[in-house]
């Protein structure tokens, strides 16, 4: 991995305002993406886990300015953007989106749904187009004939190749996967999952990827980040994470996860999430917190490096892990070695 | 909601095939038939007006004036419909009239439905203040009255030209369609494929022609064709005050108001244009809203839910067993007159546009008092229809074709209405995907719950009250008392489930039905509610099919597990023994596929290809095409289920005894 980082994101915020509920109808901000900062390298893929409503698909969407921020920079290739406008970006920054459905145009035809950015963009001659369409078509494992297809004519793993297709005909160097398998059947999540790891193999795309699956983020991702309403709280190398969350909540996360042989798993957080609009004070975790002290209502754990290649917002990412509350994980030794 | 429908609907070509559909749909409906041949004949006679008319529909004759029509005893040959007061061939002025009508109100409709088209485009895509502008100018529009304005544009022309006539009709129109357009752009814009339109770098015009205009326009044919009627009315009114085609052009209006001079010596004259306006737009509105209602999806589909009736053929096979239930007979040997629930051989199927679903094709399953049965299949296995077809709620048209399906002995796929009503919510209880979609959103969750209770039990509603106050803590809701006076909407996903789950489980069921209980829900909720339902059916002893995606959810609440693959079993047996040691490449295929956190898989497995088509009929086994390890036989004969162990079966050709004999000799 080279030294200057393809993607720095640097205490990016992006806020909504939303109408409370009732007599008052007062507006409050709900900050779905708060000061979040990462890096992510050439052909790496960084996975971004977290429940629904922790601001995962706005993180991906504000760093792809598809969404503009409130606060914070993204740079990119070195460039700060500015623009949601700016071609750069859109030539060097893909997404790929969950529903295989709503994200093709329901009456273009798929020769011409993978056209349109080359076209755009001018990035073949005219003349060129219709070959490099059908090179993109085998290279997500379609045949050039399904460029007369359209969108409704395919089944939903087809469909999903050919928004991969689309994202893919910039030459993007970073592709921002939003959940993009979470509505295939596993079959077929299993084959663009594949397909996926295999054009980060060859080109060195990096990615980012957004999933509420763990078991998807842990398959694909290099390092993994665990976001909790508007930031994240853990970030580390995919294996460590798994196997020895430092994080309570990642820690909770894990458990609550469905297993082939533990079966019934013990430790699960009790009650709701909190209103994501109306943040507990301190620590966010902090009311659903098994380890919670009295600090923890009171002051922000910030997001620091405990370990190599280990970050987490927790007052006692150490001591918890050592305690053993969580499912059997063995101490960590201190110098950060894998597990 | 049925996943084998929406496979197949999927699958159906979407190409255009809006004529084909337009002819079938007007033989289906007659009065659309009547409509189209209608306004066929008006525009044919318009366009051929020239070459129609007997006579100039501008010379006088003054020799012949107020002939009547031919019907009339003193009518003549020579002028079918009569002449009017300056002796013109009254017949000859309508088909004229026509000319003049259909071309000025569709003209004034292009230019309406051009200009609302446009308009509704920019503010349902740009919104803001473009929007704000663009509505309020409509509001003005619509509480304009017209008939002042069509005086003060066309009283005051000198010199009167059809161009007038058209945009004074016409501009007015706009809003009609501007509203239309405007929320469907609304709708439109908000889909992924606008944004992934704009991450490729689509400008906004670009977005707005490309891509949402294609998805928008089809409103403006419907509402064009219902708007012309209209206008034809408009275009009469204002000829017949006089504000329309100066005279002699022939129009219905203009010859209305001529009629009226002589209404009392020809009163055939009056009635004639009138006449034919009517039919104009009678047939005009009969096809536009026949149109309307074949390309509206929501007035398409219908027809009760039918189920067949139990033919003698369906009562003798049930009567005496099947080869293929005695081949499956090792399924139940241990608990055979202990199932709760018994299906055999269960078919169920839904016909399409073009052909018929095979959603279930032979299902076999029993459930016993307290087991919970985990049902695992992708999209398409027929998991949910299976559940449907338990409790009779198939979607339109699915119907049961044939099978049985017992609980307790009493066959639910041949039980009246009535019997199903009073076994639903009493002795089988329902939990599906998405709980708000089952909660109404306008009654608090205690009045819902009690009237739930009460409609089962029959008690008073204190006890109701009480049983509702019970059953809240069982779920493991800390304050039953705040939660009962909330609407579905101010709770989360999470908590309207554990509400299903309460009023499911107070009037104490004998199965639970739970589709897809918790794949709506985060990890951590989902983990939270299926362990108080694995509690509670445990205590209370309560059988529970439980329906999903997840394998990984069935080995952790279910005690037998059912693999279903294209409508048909795979496997079937204790859920640690087919978890540890799968037999159907099918289910082992759909375990290793599936990226986990509790083992280090550094390349998954894929299952080539795709499902097969719900429509086709089948020789041999479904996942033939994608079986890594098939045989010949496979594709050519179907494969029973065979023994495995004790209540352990795989529907796969390499246990059969004959391949498994030769395999080790």
């Amino acid at each position: 991995m080279t030294t200057t980082p393809l993607l720095e994101v640097r205490d990016l915020s992006k806020h909504f305002m939303v109408r409370a509920r009732g007599a008052g109808r007062r507006s409050t901000t709900l900050r779905a993406v708060n000061q979040v900062s990462f890096t992510l390298a050439e052909g790496e893929t960084l996975g971004l886990v977290g429940e629904s409503g922790c601001g995962k698909s706005t993180l991906g969407r504000t760093v792809l300015r598809l969404l503009d921020p409130d606060g914070g920079a993204v740079i990119l290739e070195g460039r700060r953007l500015q623009s949601s406008h700016d071609p750069a970006l859109r030539r060097a920054a893909q997404i790929v989106f969950q529903d295989p459905y709503s994200s093709l145009p329901p009456r273009m035809r798929v020769g011409r749904i993978i056209a349109e950015p080359l076209l755009i963009h001018d990035i073949v001659a005219a003349g060129e187009v219709e070959r490099r369409v059908e090179s993109l078509l085998r290279d997500v494992g379609l045949k050039p004939e399904h460029a007369a297809a359209l969108p409704s004519q395919l089944s939903g793993g087809q469909r999903q190749r050919v928004g991969i297709a689309r994202a893919l005909a910039v030459e993007p160097r970073l592709i921002v996967a939003d959940e993009a398998v979470s509505a295939l059947d596993v079959s077929v999540q299993a084959q663009i999952l594949n397909l996926l790891k295999h054009l980060q193999k060859e080109r060195g795309i990096a990615f980012l990827f957004i999933s509420h699956d763990l078991g998807v983020v842990r398959y694909m991702s290099h390092r993994i980040a665990v976001m909790y309403l508007g930031r994240i709280v853990e970030l580390g190398v995919a294996e460590e994470v798994v196997h020895q969350p430092l994080h309570p909540y990642t820690r909770a996360l894990m458990a609550a996860v469905p297993k082939l042989e533990a079966r019934r798993a013990t430790i699960r957080i009790e009650s709701e999430p909190p209103n994501p609009a109306d943040p507990p004070t301190g620590c966010a975790f902090h009311p659903r917190c098994p380890i919670a002290e009295p600090e923890c209502s009171s002051d922000r754990p910030d997001l620091i490096r405990w370990l190599t290649g280990r970050d987490a917002a927790c007052h006692f990412a150490l001591a918890e892990t050592s305690n053993g509350t969580g499912s059997g994980a063995p101490p960590v030794d201190t110098t950060g070695g894998a597990a | 909601m049925s996943d084998a429908v929406a496979a197949a609907e999927q699958m159906a070509p979407d190409a255009s095939r809006a004529g084909t559909r337009l002819w079938r749909g007007a033989l289906k409906s007659p009065l659309m038939l009547v409509g189209m041949a209608g306004t066929l004949v008006i525009v044919a006679a318009a366009v051929f007006a020239p070459m129609l008319a007997p006579y100039d529909p501008t010379s006088q004759n003054l020799a012949s004036i107020l002939v009547p029509p031919i019907w009339h005893p003193d009518g003549t040959v020579e002028h079918v419909l009569g002449t009017d007061g300056l002796g013109r061939d009254v017949a000859s002025r309508l088909l004229f009239g026509a000319r003049n009508s259909l071309f000025v109100a569709g003209a004034a409709m292009l230019v309406g439905s051009s200009l609302g088209l446009i308009t509704g485009l920019v503010a349902g895509f740009f919104g803001g203040r473009t929007d704000a502008i663009v509505m309020r100018l409509g509001d003005v529009q619509l509480a304009f009255p017209f008939i002042l304005l069509a005086i003060a544009v066309l009283g005051v022309l000198p010199d009167r030209h059809p161009v007038h006539l058209i945009l004074v009709l016409g501009i007015p129109g706009w809003i009609i369609y501007a509203r239309v357009v405007r929320s469907r752009v609304l709708a439109e814009r908000e889909k992924d494929y606008v944004e992934a339109a704009r991450a490729v770098g689509a400008g906004s015009w670009r977005r707005l022609f490309r891509y949402v205009l294609p998805s928008v326009w089809q409103v403006v044919p419907v509402i064009a064709l219902l708007d012309i009627g209209f206008l034809i009315i408009m275009e009469s009114t204002l000829n017949f005050l006089g504000l329309g085609l100066q005279p002699p052009a022939s129009t219905w209006g203009g010859i209305l108001a001529e009629g009226r001079r002589n209404m009392v010596v020809s009163p055939w004259l009056p009635v004639l244009p009138g006449l034919a306006i009517m039919v104009t737009v009678l047939s005009i509105n009969l096809f536009g809203d026949g149109l309307a209602a074949l390309f509206d999806p929501r007035l398409r589909r219908g027809g009760m839910r039918r189920i067949i009736p139990p033919s003698p053929s369906a009562r003798a096979a049930m009567a005496a067993p099947s080869p293929r239930e005695e081949v499956a007979e090792p399924v139940t040997s241990d608990g055979d007159a202990g199932s709760l629930l018994r299906i055999r051989d269960l078919h169920v199927e839904f016909p399409v546009e073009d052909g018929t679903v095979h959603a279930v094709r032979g299902i076999d399953l029993d459930i016993r008092p307290g087991e919970t049965l985990g049902v695992v299949g992708e999209s398409g296995s027929g998991k949910s229809v299976t559940a449907s077809a338990i409790i009779q709620l198939l979607d339109p048209p699915g119907r049961v074709t044939s099978g049985s399906i017992l609980l307790d002995g009493e066959d639910l796929v041949r039980a009246t209405n009535r019997r199903m009503r009073g076994l639903r919510g009493r002795d089988i209880g329902m939990i599906f995907q998405n709980p708000a979609a089952s909660l109404n959103p306008v009654l608090t969750i205690g009045f819902q719950m009690r009237e739930a209770i009460r409609h089962v039990t029959g008690g008073s509603a204190s006890a109701a009250a009480t049983l509702a106050r019970q059953v809240l803590v069982d779920v493991g809701i800390p304050d039953p008392d705040r939660i009962s006076r909330q609407y579905p909407f101010e709770l989360s996903g999470g908590m309207n489930q554990r509400v299903m789950i309460a009023m499911a489980l107070a009037v104490k069921p004998r199965l639970l039905l739970a589709d897809e209980p918790t794949t709506a829900l985060d990890t951590t909720t989902q983990a939270q509610i299926l362990r108080s339902l694995a509690d509670l059916t445990d205590e209370q002893d309560i059988s529970l099919l439980l329906i999903t995606h997840d394998v990984a959810l069935i080995a952790e609440y279910a005690d037998t597990i059912l693999v279903l693959y294209a409508g048909e079993v795979c496997e079937y047996g204790p859920v640690d023994q087919v978890i540890a040691d799968p037999r159907h490449p099918y289910t082992r295929a759909l375990l290793e596929s599936v990226p986990r956190i509790d083992s280090a898989n550094e390349q998954l497995e894929t299952i080539p290809g795709e499902l097969p088509d719900p429509r086709a009929t089948r020789t041999g086994c479904p996942f033939a095409a994608r079986c890594s390890e098939v045989m010949d036989v496979c594709r050519d004969e179907v494969a029973p289920p065979f023994p495995i162990a004790p209540g352990h079966v795989a529907a796969c050709h390499l246990w059969s005894p004959k391949h498994v004999g030769e395999a080790s000799p």
